[in-house]
């Protein structure tokens, strides 16, 4: 398939995870505001933290309004000028698709763009002032609404391949960002669970919410509310879809359909990576992690699939044989 | 509006139409009779009732921007977005009319081909004089880089729009020929689309020719003039990009051809021929339909500060290793100033007489017609002959004296930039304003394939002046669109 067009599918699903988690997070968030009381500045800042955007919001808005829950909300939502908003990943989705309308499903270009309307209507505004959870939640379940129409409609070809590529490598990279909302609000956490305080309890609980996880988690019968736990699960759990090991092995499954798995092949580097990332956590262990720091491990999984993408976009989308003129788009 | 709004409901959508005085109304007579063929249809929608239509009229806007069905305008802020405005009363074309013209245009089609591959190869015409030869070889569109250049099967229109109006008596003449890379068939598409959805039981019942083929008579003709004619996987449209005006339009095509849609960077030249950017390395590609102008094409041959075009492709298509649709150097049989000589290239090049009018045209390259223009500009329309779009041209009956004096200085200062015409009185159709139907001017654009052999669609965009009185339908300048019913013949 034409490069370019496979490159605007792997960053359409990128956006469209990008939306779906911070969508989840944002409606998670302010219902566990009502729970627990921390001071605001740990509730919300991390969340901007985790998005990357600290330094941008921090210059425009001023270290005061970081404890400030609807300068925060906005700015995640909103803001035209935070590459990370809701709102940017959602317009970039959209650019996306409609750069590759005749690739895509008609109705995964109506789910998008459908969506697209809301975000710039008087509508979604009502929705954000009165019912916030709802109007997060719309956004989240028309992000899953378009992962099942494309499942449903798209030739399971190559198109579809590297979309559903995106979203695995994403999903890691967001998962490993999830995890570490809780050190930015709290602080490290500690090998020895005993030593976990109420307030960490709930933000685990939380971190769980965050990716949907609080069921599957209760459903391993030795799990019990720890940081120790919830990380493990959330980074080596082989089936729950949003561990950071379940998705760099659909990643590795996806490059494999697309051919990578052969020597020589295209994508062969990037697979390799992905191998050796996905080997390497797999033999590491929770107690050894927690023991080094469970930031660091999560700072490494965004810098690993930050690699990967980059050796995809590389060997797939900007190939050296003739003149490339393409413009990246942010990897934030 | 409270007025309006008691007792719309038993008011049928037609009871206070008037016909526009002195203008062809193609849905009702002079004294407001119903025109025979068009009596079924307009008793349908007079049961819909107002106030459901202005219902239904929401449902299709509603549509349209749900699909994103829309086209950047150029003046406006860059990549602004807007839906087309589409108006719900269809047009009726009876079936016999439409055998007529269907008829001729095929014959347009041909002697314009004709002409393209003359002028670009032997020229005969010039040398026997049926068409001046200065006019033709200082055309803008003339591209004396491909002279000798055959392309594919002799094929030059793959793809045709002809800008259609009905004069006074209810015929169909030609307004203008567009034969570089005409627009708007996406909207037809959609919008018969639309109105099969909106007014189900009205359409079934008008006995309406299907359109639906458009998409797969285009790719058949694309790939039969291509060097290897029964392989479609080389097939691509090439677009601009996502900025152009016409962006859904090339997506749509790609979509319902089944073909990919490239951009130029994604397509690149080695050793004379043309391979496509994948995944996979490079890949050949042999057949183009390419909705970028020969002007940006290739940067080699045409303008080298084009960052659209393909380096190299203009060698890749003189070897044979490619075909273009259209071909290079189109714009020299659409020229304004070359139309006045359509109806002799007819009769020269296939010895019939046109099957189908046109208008008077005077050519200012002409010094009698440029005396008399001059002399006229209050009465007549002048256009800029390679101005498109509603842009360049002056109403004359319409216009100030300011702007007459200023259109009488362009001509003197470059007389074979311009050509004028009597204003015809374009025919109208009942279209929904604010307040109820009423009688707007409108044209056609039908769309002709070419490939081993010629289809006319039995359909076309009508494009429709919303403003009253207004005879400018382009939709940049504040034109709609409707669908276009020609009707099966028989068929009342």
């Amino acid at each position: 398939m034409i490069s370019r067009v496979a490159e605007s599918c792997f960053w359409l699903n990128r956006y469209v995870e990008r939306v779906e988690v911070l969508a989840r997070m944002l409606d998670v968030n302010l219902a566990f505001q009502l729970d627990v009381s921390l001071p605001d500045a740990k509730r919300w800042l991390p969340l901007i933290v985790v998005t990357g955007q600290e330094q941008h919001f921090l210059t425009r808005h001023g270290a005061k309004s970081s404890d400030d829950a609807e300068i925060v909300q906005k700015y995640l939502t909103w803001s035209d000028d935070n590459p990370s908003s809701l709102y940017s990943s959602l317009r970039c989705a959209r650019e996306n698709a409609r750069t590759i309308r005749e690739t895509i499903s008609l109705e995964m270009w109506e789910t998008l763009n459908d969506l697209w309307v809301f975000m710039n209507d008087r509508a979604a505004r009502r929705l954000y002032d009165h019912h916030r959870d709802v109007f997060y939640r719309r956004l989240r379940d028309q992000c899953l609404l378009f992962h099942g129409i494309a499942q449903a409609t798209m030739l399971h070809e190559d198109p579809f391949r590297f979309m559903r590529l995106a979203t695995s490598l994403e999903r890691a990279a967001q998962t490993a960002r999830v995890i570490d909302v809780k050190y930015h609000s709290i602080g490290p956490t500690s090998p020895d669970e005993s030593e976990e305080t109420a307030s960490e309890a709930a933000q685990w609980m939380a971190t769980l919410r965050f990716c949907s996880g609080v069921e599957p988690f209760l459903k391993r019968p030795d799990n019990v509310l720890c940081g120790r736990a919830v990380a493990s699960f959330l980074l080596f759990d082989p089936s729950f879809p949003r561990s950071v090991c379940f998705n760099l092995e659909r990643t590795r499954n996806f490059l494999d359909l697309l051919g990578a798995g052969a020597p020589g092949s295209v994508g062969a580097r990037a697979r390799m990576l992905v191998s050796e990332a996905a080997d390497f956590l797999s033999k590491r262990n929770i107690a050894e992690i927690l023991a080094e720091g469970l930031h660091e491990t999560a700072t490494w999984v965004v810098e690993t699939t930050g690699e990967i993408a980059g050796e995809i976009i590389e060997s797939y989308f900007h190939p050296s044989s003739g003149p490339t003129t393409s413009q990246s788009q942010s990897q934030s | 509006m409270i007025r309006m709004a008691t007792g719309t409901k038993s008011k049928t959508l037609f009871a206070d139409y008037a016909p526009l005085d002195g203008a062809f109304d193609e849905l009702f007579a002079p004294d407001g009779s119903v025109r025979p063929e068009a009596a079924r249809t307009v008793e349908l929608l007079n049961a819909v009732g107002i106030r459901e239509f202005k219902a239904r009229q929401k449902l299709a806007d509603a549509s349209f921007l749900k699909s994103g069905i829309t086209f950047s305008v150029y003046s406006d802020q860059q990549g602004a977005e807007r839906i087309f405005p589409f108006d719900l009363i269809p047009r009726l074309v009876p079936g016999a009319l439409w055998a007529r013209t269907r008829r001729g245009l095929e014959q347009r089609i041909q002697a314009l081909n004709a002409f393209l591959d003359d002028i670009y190869g032997e020229q005969r015409i010039l040398a026997e004089k049926v068409v001046p030869e200065d006019l033709v070889l200082g055309a803008a569109g003339y591209e004396k880089k491909v002279r000798g250049v055959r392309p594919p099967s002799g094929v030059h229109i793959h793809i045709a729009g002809i800008d259609l109006i009905r004069d006074p008596a209810g015929e169909f003449r030609v307004l203008e020929d567009n034969v570089r890379t005409p627009s708007g068939v996406s909207y037809v598409l959609e919008n018969r689309q639309v109105m099969k959805r909106v007014f189900p039981r009205v359409f079934a019942e008008s006995k309406v020719q299907g359109i639906e083929e458009y998409p797969i008579r285009l790719r058949d003709a694309l790939t039969s003039v291509g060097p290897a004619p029964d392989d479609q996987d080389g097939t691509v449209v090439l677009t601009p990009g996502p900025f152009n005006s016409a962006y859904f339009e090339h997506s749509f095509l790609a979509r319902r051809m089944g073909v990919p849609l490239v951009e130029g960077r994604d397509l690149f030249v080695d050793d004379d021929k043309v391979y496509a950017k994948t995944t996979q390395g490079p890949q050949r590609v042999d057949v183009i339909y390419r909705r970028i102008d020969d002007a940006f094409l290739d940067p080699e041959v045409f303008r080298k500060d084009s960052a659209l075009g393909v380096p190299g492709l203009v060698r890749a298509y003189a070897k044979g290793n490619v075909a273009l649709a259209n071909a290079i150097g189109n714009g020299v049989a659409d020229d304004k100033g070359i139309y006045p000589f359509v109806p002799d290239m007819i009769r020269f090049y296939l010895s019939e007489e046109p099957l189908i009018g046109q208008v008077e045209t005077y050519v200012c390259a002409r010094d009698e017609d440029c005396r008399y223009v001059v002399e006229h500009v209050g009465e007549l329309v002048i256009k800029a002959v390679n101005e498109a779009g509603g842009y360049g041209m002056l109403i004359g009956p319409q216009s100030t004296r300011a702007e007459q004096k200023d259109f009488r200085e362009r001509i003197l200062a470059n007389p074979r930039n311009y050509i004028a015409q009597p204003r015809i009185e374009l025919s109208t159709c009942p279209t929904w304003t604010q307040h109820g139907p009423a009688p707007r001017r409108v044209d056609l654009r039908p769309y002709i394939v070419t490939g081993r052999s010629t289809w006319v669609m039995p359909g076309g965009l009508t494009r429709v002046a919303l403003k009253k009185g207004s005879y400018v339908v382009n939709s940049s300048q504040g034109g709609g669109s409707k669908d276009t019913w020609m009707l099966e013949d028989g068929a009342a």
